[in-house]
């Protein structure tokens, strides 16, 4: 209990800060954990000393809900296209490539490695060539190139956990491998296909230098480049706004990983012993 | 150094954008005439959407987002509208936080692709050899409004090419931003910086310390250079020499980061070492620091924020003074530069252009916070600033009125008495002058030790540039 208090503090601190008023927040004296009145001191009617201003001002003069379409739509693609490429590409891996497999597998998860500091610039260009700049296609295209290596590797190693005899049988019946793979690994899969739908679409709600390099136009922005952008002018810090802003994407997540936690941790674990 | 205008006014001077409206009106006749592609010769996409207008196609603009974000709704939803309409042009304007804006510009230039028009926080003389020279439409605004200012011109203009890589449009005065009532109750002033230094501890001791920032950002780069001018710790000479290793040039630095060292020792607190350009502006508004050098976003947030008893006591003053002088750096010079790959450079410099010649309610509307690169783009000049800025309902009355005394009198380029070359821009980019004040705050080097060190890096830089030609 202790630990869960722990953990969902930070996101009190948001849920607070993002409704206080401009006085309580400025003031050093107030109390950061409640809403205050003028003087400092607590009322149980703490709604009173409370604001939805600064809600307000993020969702009526930002583009702040077409940030989080945008997030959803890219994530959503992007954790459609990692699939479809790392699933055949982690039981290829697992099942067929032989002794080499495992050393393919490193190689593939080193390439997640490769930090995107070095990589936007050149991927700047490419992105320019093939006419994407400004468009969430651009993210589309890049984003797997980062989720593609590690859900194969991660894929690779859960495949490598599912008894040979399991797809022996179904093709001693007389399944074709696509329908050995579609009827009777894929179900025994899930938990780490879900880890790697919650998996790719958390990195797509979490990256920034991408999302802020491809994409220049507020409208197109998604959540992690618009936040920075437009909720910290010049030299001042639009805070309960930004608190909200970042708050309202992290609780769907924070639920999604709670709701499935269990097959989470298996899916992370379950190659790792083979 | 001669008048940058002067030279433009030369006859061996570039072709005048008349000159090069009446040539290219008269070649795409002639192309039209007898090539029979009138429409691709002017560079029409489609049909005029507005008749009788000159330009075409889309223009894309880059520029910070302000901190007036009201500014920026008028610009994007009033101002640019109206002038893309006016002109036959879909305009498109992107707002990105100011610290990005650097990355965003080496990231354009590395994709040879990008905005049309690019705003820079300061003078971006890095990217000299990535823009197109503007001499023709600096010479068109200056016969309009009168000279430009000096702090716009000595940013812009590289003696050594004789062009100005960018447009000034607009710079923000520095002004001090101080405790009216912290400053009284500890009987100190703000006159020069022997009267900060003495200030410094007592202020610290009633709990609201000095905030003077030695960090990697732009507040520190801009107050400490300033230190430095004032007493004379220059570092390039008026030919853009590196001269602070040398003479009085390194005694004032010395002097200066002797200074600098008291005033953190006895009146500030370690945070200033890690702070954002930000981090002032929010220990100022929480009530702890008594004094910050800042432009006037800090006196606008305490008016923004309801809190009448912090702004009616946030006061503003000019930089104090030094023994050699008072002289402060702009804290922003927003310079727009038109990329060599833009697309659309005819429409980006009638934009630029026409945005000047109509500054007023820019200046009104950024809360006077956007100072026009041209002082004559406010009718009457300075006067008419400072007569503007009195309406100004906030307490204390006519705050901000002195910004037009320390915009005429105190403000400068940084690379003063030089110009804002590219080793400035390099110096300035890479935090080296913040980083020399720390090292002899923290007692890692002495005041000589680190002026020594510093014009060592200066005079490197000062070499690849040269031989870059560009210094």
């Amino acid at each position: 209990m202790p630990f869960a208090i722990f953990l969902a503090f930070p996101f009190y601190f948001a849920l607070v800060t993002m409704f206080k008023t401009n006085l309580d927040l400025a003031n050093v004296e107030h109390s950061p954990y409640l809403y205050n009145d003028l003087e400092g001191g607590f009322h149980w009617d703490f709604w009173n000393y409370a604001t939805t201003e600064h809600v307000r001002f993020l969702f009526e003069d930002t583009n702040y809900p077409r940030w989080l379409l945008n997030t959803l739509l890219v994530g959503a693609a992007v954790v459609a296209i990692t699939l479809l490429l790392a699933m055949p590409a982690g039981y290829a891996l697992a099942r067929l490539a032989g002794g080499w497999g495992q050393s393919a597998g490193v190689a593939i998860f080193l390439v997640y490695l490769i930090p995107p500091t070095l990589l936007f610039l050149p991927l700047s260009r490419l992105i320019t060539q093939l006419d994407l700049k400004d468009s969430l296609w651009a993210l589309i295209l890049i984003y797997p190139s980062f989720t593609i290596p590690f859900a194969t590797w991660l894929l690779m190693g859960f495949f490598k956990t599912i008894p040979q005899e399991l797809e022996d049988a179904a093709l001693i019946d007389g399944a074709s491998r696509l329908k050995a793979f579609g009827l009777i690994i894929l179900p025994i899969s899930l938990p780490g296909i879900l880890t790697v739908v919650i998996f790719a679409f958390s990195l797509c709600v979490n990256e920034f230098i991408y999302a802020f390099t491809f994409i220049s136009s507020s409208e197109q922005r998604t959540v992690s480049a618009g936040i920075p952008n437009d909720l910290i002018r010049g030299d001042v810090f639009f805070w309960q706004s930004l608190m909200a802003a970042t708050l309202i994407p992290a609780i769907p997540l924070a639920l999604l990983y709670n709701a499935f936690l269990d097959r989470f941790i298996k899916g992370f674990t379950g190659g790792a012993f083979r | 150094m001669s008048d940058a205008v002067d030279e433009l006014d030369s006859p061996s001077s570039a072709l005048t954008r008349g000159d090069l409206l009446k040539r290219g009106t008269a070649a795409a006749f002639a192309v039209g005439m007898f090539g029979g592609l009138a429409e691709k010769s002017f560079g029409f996409a489609g049909p005029l959407q507005f008749a009788k207008k000159q330009l075409a196609g889309e223009l894309r603009i880059m520029q910070w987002a302000h901190f007036v974000p009201a500014y920026d709704q008028w610009l994007d939803n009033v101002y640019v509208k109206r002038w893309g309409e006016a002109n036959d042009v879909e305009v498109k304007i992107d707002h990105i936080n100011n610290a990005l804006l650097y990355s965003t510009g080496a990231a354009q230039v590395a994709a040879q692709s990008g905005h049309d028009l690019f705003w820079f926080i300061s003078p971006p003389s890095t990217f000299q050899k990535q823009v197109i020279p503007l001499n023709d439409i600096v010479q068109e605004v200056t016969k309009k409004l009168g000279p430009m200012a000096k702090v716009a011109r000595k940013s812009t203009y590289n003696p050594r090419t004789k062009q100005f890589y960018g447009f000034p449009d607009d710079y923000a005065p520095d002004p001090v931003q101080y405790r009216r009532s912290f400053l009284q109750e500890v009987g100190g002033s703000l006159r020069t910086w022997d009267d900060l230094r003495r200030a410094a501890p007592k202020l610290k001791a009633i709990g609201h310390p000095v905030g003077l920032g030695m960090s990697n950002e732009i507040d520190s780069n801009m107050l400490l250079t300033s230190l430095l001018y004032c007493y004379g710790g220059f570092i390039q000479n008026e030919e853009n020499r590196i001269v602070i290793g040398q003479g009085s040039n390194r005694r004032g630095a010395i002097e200066a980061l002797q200074v600098m060292r008291d005033i953190y020792r006895n009146g500030m607190s370690d945070e200033v070492f890690a702070w954002t350009a930000a981090s002032n502006n929010q220990a100022f508004l929480a009530g702890r620091l008594s004094v910050a050098l800042n432009a006037i976003s800090i006196a606008r947030s305490a008016e923004d924020s309801g809190n009448t008893a912090l702004s009616d006591d946030t006061w503003l003053a000019s930089i104090p003074r030094g023994p050699v002088m008072r002289m402060g750096n702009e804290h922003v010079m927003g310079v727009f530069v038109i990329w060599k790959f833009a697309k659309n450079k005819e429409a980006a410099k009638k934009y630029l252009v026409d945005q000047m010649l109509n500054y007023r309610e820019h200046f009104v509307r950024s809360k006077y916070y956007n100072f026009p690169g041209w002082t004559g783009a406010i009718k009457g000049g300075f006067p008419a600033i400072r007569k503007l800025s009195a309406q100004d309902p906030h307490k204390p009355r006519g705050k901000y009125t002195v910004l037009t005394t320390i915009a005429e009198k105190y403000t400068t380029n940084p690379g003063f008495p030089g110009n804002t070359t590219p080793v400035i821009d390099e110096i300035f980019n890479t935090y080296l002058i913040p980083q020399m004040f720390a090292e002899v705050a923290q007692g890692k080097a002495t005041p000589a030790e680190a002026v020594s060190g510093f014009a060592r890096k200066a005079n490197a830089l000062y070499r690849k540039w040269r031989n870059q030609g560009l210094v």
